[in-house]
């Protein structure tokens, strides 16, 4: 039990200071501007 | 260490006596007009959309380019404009404690101004005199008191902004060394945008007058055109950072977390000042006469914006997280569960930024000079306005109305009213959803925008249009109800609501956050910056545009 609390705090700390989730969602801004930039590109390329 | 009452007065007066009386009616009565012409301009919105998909037929008296131009200025000028001076100005006085009344009496003069330009505007459009569409633009031409309406509404904001200049050059005199509250370092960058963005349309009408009075025969439709956007290109932008002020500083507050570093927010703030003018000519892609190398300086322009875009993206993300996680979250995305998505002061603005990612994305699009092509003057156009601008800004407006209206009317927010606030919501982005997506999809399918009839003989592919645009009625009603809705509650707050405090909510700086720099403050060198990077992208195509000047246009009426 002692030695479990300073471990269980110091999971708690990491996991209050993660980004991984900014990372993903940063993630998904970019795959929606690529997806409808490459979208349209590609209709452009069709229509010419 | 305890204060005393008298130490808590004279340090921070708002804490005892709350808002200043006298500023709070200021912004009330912006805030009124705002509303009222959102109420108008939502009802020819819907009668637009039903038009449009053939389900009505408006009355001769009544047709669809007058609704058009009155739906457009009314709500792209009058509610935007007076929202965010009834804002900025509540901002102001907030974080100065108070606004000097000569700035109070530049802000009535302000108001009267545009009060009586936007009676004179609206005037000419319902007359049936000015159908010339929110961009008003030659070779079309409205009546002369139209264009000098235009000029008297500029006047009040060109007002509100020196009243701006002026207190926070007051304010800072009176606090050496010391760096501005952030939200009026926000709101000198949108009234030095506004003023700076002003110039070129007024350059525009004060050229449009005569002609529209028949004094000049003739006037440059090339140069019209490009002064038109260079202020119709920075509004937009102009909205943008009223919302984000709210974004960065008012919703981390509001859910509990605090506000990420503030060198950053001014940096971002500095940035939207400096690049954004010369973003215009992506308006103007596929237009004659332009060079292609001034065409790509301005889309390198426009894409430049990216940048400080990005980087709010990052810092919002990292705000909401980190305060998720705080609050318990845990795993990947457990945080988004733990933000308050019950409060309409969080819910509306979150949407809000969850759609800047499609729009920020669509704008992307339309300024790549290929994939332009394939958008241009279409409905999808339609779509990415409605979608920034009426999501991505006005939902954060919105959401700033149910603690800014309460705050200034000292009254509260009630749990009644925060539900009708949160249906609001939900009702506005699923109208939004509905009519901004299918306006995208139908217009990469080439329905062309600005054009009250589509259906060009039962041609196959205009057949093919109907079922988007009969999309587009059923989310222009569900929108008309939104605005129903928020309109009842921005007078029932601002009149019927429970006396009380409600709280001005500022969030703070990280404890470990460095203080904000003082070199950001010097606005002297961003406005030498901006004026740089504004004749660096102006001065040479319209010196061209008026020596290689193409035979000029007479006033046109297609009315």
């Amino acid at each position: 039990m002692i030695q479990t609390k300073p471990n269980d705090s110091h999971k708690e700390l990491h996991d209050e200071k993660s980004l991984k989730g900014t990372l993903f969602s940063v993630g998904v801004l970019a795959a929606v501007i690529v997806v409808m930039w490459v979208t349209v590109f590609w209709i452009y390329m069709d229509r010419v | 260490m305890e204060q005393t009452l008298r130490e808590t007065i004279r340090n921070n007066p708002k804490k005892i006596l709350g808002v200043n009386p006298n500023d709070a009616k200021v912004s009330l009565s912006y805030l009124t007009v705002a509303f009222v012409s959102l109420l108008i301009g939502g009802i020819l919105g819907m009668l637009q959309g039903l038009e449009r998909a053939g389900l009505i037929q408006l009355p001769s008296w009544l047709n669809y380019y007058q609704v058009l131009t009155a739906h457009g200025l009314l709500l792209l000028v009058v509610f935007t404009a007076t929202f965010t001076i009834g804002y900025q100005y509540a901002n102001l006085s907030h974080s100065f404690g108070g606004l000097l009344s000569k700035v109070r009496k530049l802000a009535w003069i302000g108001f009267a101004l545009m009060l009586i330009g936007v009676v004179m505007v609206t005037v000419m459009i319902v007359l049936n005199e000015a159908s010339v569409l929110y961009t008003f633009y030659p070779p079309l031409a409205a009546h002369p008191i139209f264009y000098i309406g235009l000029v008297f509404v500029v006047l009040g904001i060109w007002a509100c902004c020196f009243g701006v200049f002026i207190n926070y050059r007051y304010w800072r005199k009176n606090h050496p060394g010391q760096t501005t509250p952030i939200l009026a370092f926000f709101a000198m960058g949108v009234f030095i945008l506004w003023f700076f963005a002003s110039i070129g349309v007024t350059i525009e009408v004060f050229t449009l007058i005569p002609w529209s009075m028949g004094l000049v025969e003739t006037t440059n439709v090339m140069v019209g055109r490009t002064l038109f956007w260079w202020f119709g290109h920075t509004l937009v932008n102009i909205w943008y950072l009223v919302a984000t002020s709210a974004w960065y500083v008012i919703v981390p507050k509001i859910i509990g977390g605090r506000h990420f570093s503030e060198k950053l927010i001014r940096l971002v703030i500095i940035l939207l000042v400096i690049l954004n003018i010369p973003g215009g000519f992506h308006h103007q892609i596929v237009d004659p006469g332009i060079s292609q190398s001034v065409k790509f300086l301005h889309v390198f322009m426009s894409l430049s914006i990216a940048v400080p875009s990005l980087m709010t993206a990052f810092a919002m993300f990292f705000v909401l997280e980190r305060t998720g996680r705080k609050l318990g979250g845990k795993g990947l995305l457990g945080w988004l569960k733990k933000l308050p998505w019950g409060d309409v002061r969080f819910l509306a603005p979150m949407i809000a930024m969850i759609s800047f990612i499609p729009g920020g994305a669509g704008g992307i699009v339309n300024t790549s000079n290929q994939l332009n092509q394939v958008i241009h003057n279409t409905m999808w156009v339609v779509g990415h306005f409605h979608i920034t601008v009426g999501v991505s800004v006005v939902l954060t407006f919105f959401g700033i109305c149910y603690w800014l209206i309460p705050y200034l009317s000292k009254r509260q927010l009630t749990p009644k009213m925060n539900k009708i606030g949160v249906i609001q919501t939900y009702v506005w982005t699923v109208g939004m959803a509905l009519m901004a997506g299918s306006m995208h999809i139908v217009g990469l399918l080439g329905d062309p925008r600005r054009t009250s009839d589509t259906t060009y003989g039962g041609h196959e592919i205009a057949v093919s249009w109907i079922p988007y645009e009969m999309v587009f009625a059923i989310g222009a009603t569900l929108l008309l109800i939104g605005v129903i809705i928020q309109v009842y509650a921005v007078f029932n707050m601002m009149f019927f609501a429970p006396k009380g405090h409600t709280e001005f909510p500022v969030a703070e700086p990280e404890d470990d956050a460095t203080p904000a720099p003082l070199w950001t403050e010097r606005w002297g060198l961003w406005i030498v910056l901006l004026i740089a990077v504004i004749s660096m992208a102006y001065v040479v195509p319209i010196v061209d545009m008026i020596l290689n000047a193409p035979p000029g246009s007479p006033p046109i009426r297609t009315w």
